[in-house]
Order: C-alpha cells, then structure tokens, then sequence
C-alpha cells in the first residue's frame, strides 16, 4: 500500500494535542465529502442555506441578535460582492422562509 | 444481527476498497470491489423529520459532526476513502450495496484521485490594521482630506490583502496535487480579533514541502501582521465531488 501512514510519521503529533475547531469540522462534513442521494434526505441540505444556519447556530444566540440577523451581509461571498442589498434580503428571505428562521434572528 | 424493536437505517460514512476494508475495524458493506463503512442507527434519531430537527441542535450537530470526522479521520490515515458528507442514510444494506453498484465508476475515479495523499488546510490570518495617530483636523478643508486619505488607506490594506491571500494559495498550490480556496471562515465563526483571509485546503502526497512552505510564507509576510495555520491531515473532502453534482 503507498498510503503514507501518518500515525506514525510524527508530522501531525500536534494534533493529538490540538482538537479540530468545529468550524473547521462542520464546514467540511457539512458542506464537503461526496454529495450522494441517500434514501433519507435532509431537505435542508443546500449548502448556502446550510451555511447560514451553521454560522447562525455557532455563533451563540446572544451574539446573533446582538449583532441582528444581517451580519452575513459583509461577507462578500454570501452577498456575491455585488448586489445590491435588494437582491440580497431578497435570497435571504427566501432563505430564511426556507429554514424557519425568524428574520429577528430568533431561534 | 438480532431482532430489535426499534427501526433502523444505515448511516454511510464513506467508501473505501473491499481490500483495505477488511483491514479496518469498522462495519462495511460490500460490493465487489467497494466496501462502504457504515453505522446502524436509529430512525427515531436520524429519520427525516427527527435529523432536521436534529440539525438545529448546536449540541447534537457537534457530537455527530465529530463522530462523522473521527471515524473518517482513524480511516484516512491508514488508507484511501472517500469521505461523504454528514447525513447519508439508507433505509437498508442492499440500498446501499445498489448505491455501490450504481456509483461504482464514480468512487472508483475518487479513490484514485486521493490513494496516497492526504488534505491540509491551511488558514491564513491578518491581525488589525495600525491604528493612524489622530490629530484634530485644523479646518473643515483639512477634515476632508483627512476621511479621504483613511478611505484610501482602508483600500489599499484591503487590495494588499487580497495580493497576499492569492500569492499565498498560489506558493501552497505549487507544493500540492491540487488545492482550492473555500470562503474565508467570518469572524462570528472563528471567535478571533483576526480576520481569515486565506481558508485552503491542499491535497498533499507529502505534508513536508507544504510545511516548509509555510514556514517560508510566515517568515515573508510576518512584517505585514500576516499568520499562518496549519490543519489536518483530513481525510480528503475537498477532493472527492466533481463539482458537487446531486
């Protein structure tokens, strides 16, 4: 087998120490790895939607409303860098009505 | 298997070859040459409705995101998978012995794009700006030139960030088989005083160049306030969809 066997490389021994950030772990099980049909789908499971709610659940709720439901907008990725904010509220209205998120950033 | 009261279905984590799968302590299901690494679990937690609800759950989702990874990761580190994404369920073992079949071509492409390598991710991170010693404007004409001169400097921080961010994926890149950069994490996300400006990750054969590379871009760019962050390895996520089709 020519996989490099990294558990005993010693290259990565800091990991063992260093926990992933959950971040970094729900932004890739959630949102990377092969998109395969199951026979159960998570309706929800588009990945722009997906990543507001991901950020909107790890951000504490506190933090959420203290910043209001729109602090996604300076995210030049999500706002496309582009729009205006009209085409923007709009996709996330949509958004939001898709997700069951109140736009007063209630849970 | 005995007989439970209780409904199932068949969790995949993902695909590996039948001949390496008898080698991992894990459950598979096999077909020819593909074996999936799977988990039986309860409808009543990840049937449809309950798994919606679920997601909602920063608790669960954590717990279950890291179950996902870890299994994967104990895989990755020992030979070829192809991670799928959280939530891929079956209702039985031959659906997924059919999923198999029908996406025999498919994982078989996969498992050859990552045998032998392994993800990195590599995050780079801009500390606040030098604050500008304010001295109180003598005239309204003084005032506004003062705005003006703050704008452009908040542009050309920004342009030379950016200039860093893709000299910086582009020097990663060259150490690597492939690599892409994902949207940079947001700050209500990462909880730190920096902001992310570069969030790649690398398929690597071999983690050393890539670490060298990373001593060398933070040597470079230590002056400008720049850090770099090495992950992983991951098991390879971002090298296994062509294009993230359905």
């Amino acid at each position: 087998m020519t996989h490099p066997d990294l558990r005993t490389s010693g290259a990565f021994s800091q990991r063992s120490s260093q926990p992933a950030q959950l971040a970094d772990v729900l932004e890739r099980v959630l949102d990377k790895g092969i998109v395969i049909a199951g026979d159960i789908q998570i309706n929800l499971l588009d990945i722009e939607l997906l990543t507001i709610r991901l950020r909107l659940l790890v951000a504490s709720a506190d933090k959420a409303r203290e910043m209001g439901i729109d602090w996604w907008q300076g995210d030049p990725f999500l706002s496309g860098g582009r729009d205006g904010n009209g085409a923007l509220e709009q996709r996330l209205k949509r958004l939001e009505a898709a997700a069951g998120i109140e736009g007063d950033g209630d849970e | 298997m005995s007989a439970v009261a209780e409904q199932t279905a068949w969790y995949v984590y993902g695909v590996v070859e039948s001949s390496f799968a008898s080698t991992l302590e894990a459950r598979v299901v096999e077909e020819g040459e593909l074996a999936a690494v799977v988990d039986v679990v309860p409808l009543a937690v990840f049937g449809e409705q309950a798994l919606e609800e679920h997601l909602n759950d920063r608790a669960w989702l954590e717990t279950h995101a890291r179950a996902h990874q870890e299994v994967l990761q104990e895989i990755s580190l020992a030979g070829p998978v192809v991670p799928f994404r959280f939530g891929t369920i079956y209702h039985e073992s031959d659906d997924v012995r059919g999923m198999l079949r029908a996406r025999e071509t498919e994982l078989t492409t996969a498992l050859a794009r990552v045998r032998g390598r392994v993800e990195i991710g590599v995050k780079a991170w801009a500390g606040p700006p030098p604050v500008q010693p304010a001295r109180a404007p003598a005239t309204g004409r003084a005032y506004l030139e003062q705005r003006l001169g703050a704008q452009e400097r908040v542009r050309a921080a920004s342009a030379q960030l950016a200039e860093t961010a893709r000299d910086s994926h582009l020097r990663l890149l060259s150490c690597a088989v492939e690599g892409v950069a994902n949207r940079p994490q947001p700050r209500e996300l990462t909880g730190r005083d920096e902001a992310m400006i570069l969030n790649g990750a690398y398929l690597v054969a071999d983690v050393e160049p890539i670490r060298h590379e990373i001593e060398r871009l933070s040597a470079d760019y230590e002056a400008q306030g720049i850090s770099f962050e090495l992950t992983g390895p991951w098991p390879p996520y971002n090298f296994v969809d062509e294009g993230g089709e359905q």
